[in-house]
């Protein structure tokens, strides 16, 4: 996945549409925080998830961290291997280190995020 | 932020740098559970340059430090370590240390950074004859199954003969130096006690040496909490008697020391939480804050939590009544209660730390 087209949240998940379903992961700032992840729990299938519930858990050496759900939909599929080979997000979190995807989502909400420059923007706030 | 003389060292090994009571110290350099499995299965250098280090000179030196200390001092042979603890008036814990006996006439005794004004303003108040060498002494702990090989190579004799939990002085390329047989992590390791303008020196000699690599706090809280060592600042607190993060066996009760009778008072109740090592089913780790919970009552709480990378599972300590602290019991924590199980030291048990070291370990 290329960051430039990602949408992002102040939480540092990140969201794309692709092929109608919208791919959930978190972003190379969050994952730096985190270090090293050792467990990941994911949501069941079919659950509907609104914007900033907890949709999934991340657990590194240091922390234990939340990822919360960008917008508000359905979940329609969860990266499985993440349960095997959590440090998929270390390695790859742009790509195989994605976490879950939503279908039925609000589309105003995924509008209102912010695009990988005002993202950059708000990095520079943070840091 | 208070920089240690092998600051400069952090870069040239890609350190991630944060902020540990006030110093600017490696969190980690290759990543946590690389250096915690280097520890593990051959060997990793500390800088721990920010820790305290007092010197105690003569009869009444010692004597005063006793008088401020759970254990004996005085007793404490020439060449042996001793762990300790000083408490407040009402028991509560101020830091820990390791004290070494360098003569009959002199002692050492190392602390941490978080308490170390504290300590220090203390001992310059009530012992006379102490001298605070924090400022002028680094400390480079290398850890590890292949650290007595390595340094044996690197010309410290002493290693050949030096038991577990015994230090002695050396003089090498035209430094005063103490090592100790200690550490942090379970692992056959050394404490090299060097003077600032040598510390740079030293660790680039071990650093250029193939199997050792450096390792940083996070490492370190690794490797302490496999092994179910406590961290002062963390674990041992203010709120905390030494009777209550368990340890009693250091505790020389036929002396005097502030806060004894607020934990005699403890002791012949019984009543009392106590320190006790939690361990996860699963990779999910009890953590620092998280309520503990008995058949739906708080019973406790954690102070210290991790994923343990050698015994690949969640890890942590916590304070629970002691009528609970039996291993099997199992309590929930957090908010998401994690099932955890009380446990008996350490979780990782294959730690080479007290084994003899015979000839053949030297050898390459």
């Amino acid at each position: 996945m290329n960051p430039d087209t990602l949408k992002y949240t102040e939480d540092h998940e990140w969201i794309v549409e692709q092929r109608g379903l919208y791919v959930v992961g978190i972003t190379e700032y969050a994952v730096d925080e985190l270090g090293e992840i050792t467990f990941v729990e994911l949501p069941e299938v079919g659950r509907r998830l609104e914007r900033g519930e907890d949709a999934a858990v991340l657990e590194s050496v240091k922390a234990a961290s939340d990822v919360l759900c960008p917008v508000t939909g359905v979940v329609a599929e969860v990266n499985d291997i993440l349960e095997m080979e959590p440090d998929l997000i270390n390695r790859d979190t742009y790509g195989k280190g994605w976490i879950l995807k939503l279908k039925d989502v609000n589309v105003e909400e995924y509008e209102e995020l912010m695009d990988s420059r005002s993202y950059r923007g708000y990095l520079k706030t943070v840091e | 932020m208070q920089q240690t003389p092998l600051f400069e060292q952090y870069a040239k090994h890609n350190a991630r740098v944060v902020d540990f009571h006030g110093w600017a110290l490696p969190l980690q350099f290759a990543g946590i559970i690389e250096e915690h499995k280097q520890v593990r299965t051959e060997a990793g250098i500390f800088d721990c340059s920010h820790m305290g280090e007092f010197l105690f000179t003569g009869a009444d030196a010692m004597a005063a430090l006793d008088r401020l200390v759970i254990g004996s001092m005085t007793s404490l042979a020439v060449g042996k370590c001793r762990y300790t603890a000083l408490l407040h008036e009402d028991g509560g814990i101020l830091d820990d240390g390791v004290a070494l006996r360098l003569s009959e006439e002199e002692l050492l005794l190392v602390t941490n950074a978080g308490a170390l004004d504290s300590v220090a303003a203390l001992f310059q108040q009530k012992v006379p004859g102490a001298k605070n060498l924090s400022a002028d002494l680094a400390k480079i702990d290398i850890q590890g199954p292949l650290a007595p090989r390595i340094l044996s190579e690197f010309g410290f004799e002493c290693v050949r003969s030096m038991t577990f939990w015994s230090g002695a002085q050396l003089y090498r390329k035209g430094l005063d130096l103490i090592i100790t047989r200690a550490g942090y992590t379970g692992e056959w390791g050394y404490e090299i006690f060097v003077p600032n303008e040598g510390a740079a020196d030293l660790w680039q000699e071990l650093a250029a040496h193939p199997p050792v690599k450096p390792c940083g706090l996070g490492a370190r809280d690794t490797l302490r909490m496999e092994m179910g060592y406590p961290l002062s600042g963390q674990d041992l607190t203010a709120d905390r008697t030494a009777l209550e993060a368990g340890l009693d066996r250091f505790i020389a009760w036929d002396t005097d020391f502030p806060g004894k009778a607020r934990m005699e008072a403890q002791r012949d109740s019984g009543d009392y939480q106590v320190l006790t090592l939690l361990k996860s089913a699963d990779k999910r780790a009890p953590r620092h804050g998280f309520e503990l919970v008995y058949n739906g009552e708080t019973a406790g709480v954690v102070t210290s939590g991790t994923f343990g990378p050698s015994v690949n599972c969640g890890i942590g300590l916590g304070y629970v009544p002691r009528a609970l602290a039996q291993p099997g019991v199992m309590l929930e924590a957090g908010p998401r209660k994690l099932p955890v199980q009380i446990e008996t030291p350490p979780f990782y048990k294959e730690s080479t730390g007290r084994n003899r070291i015979e000839a053949h370990h030297l050898q390459p």
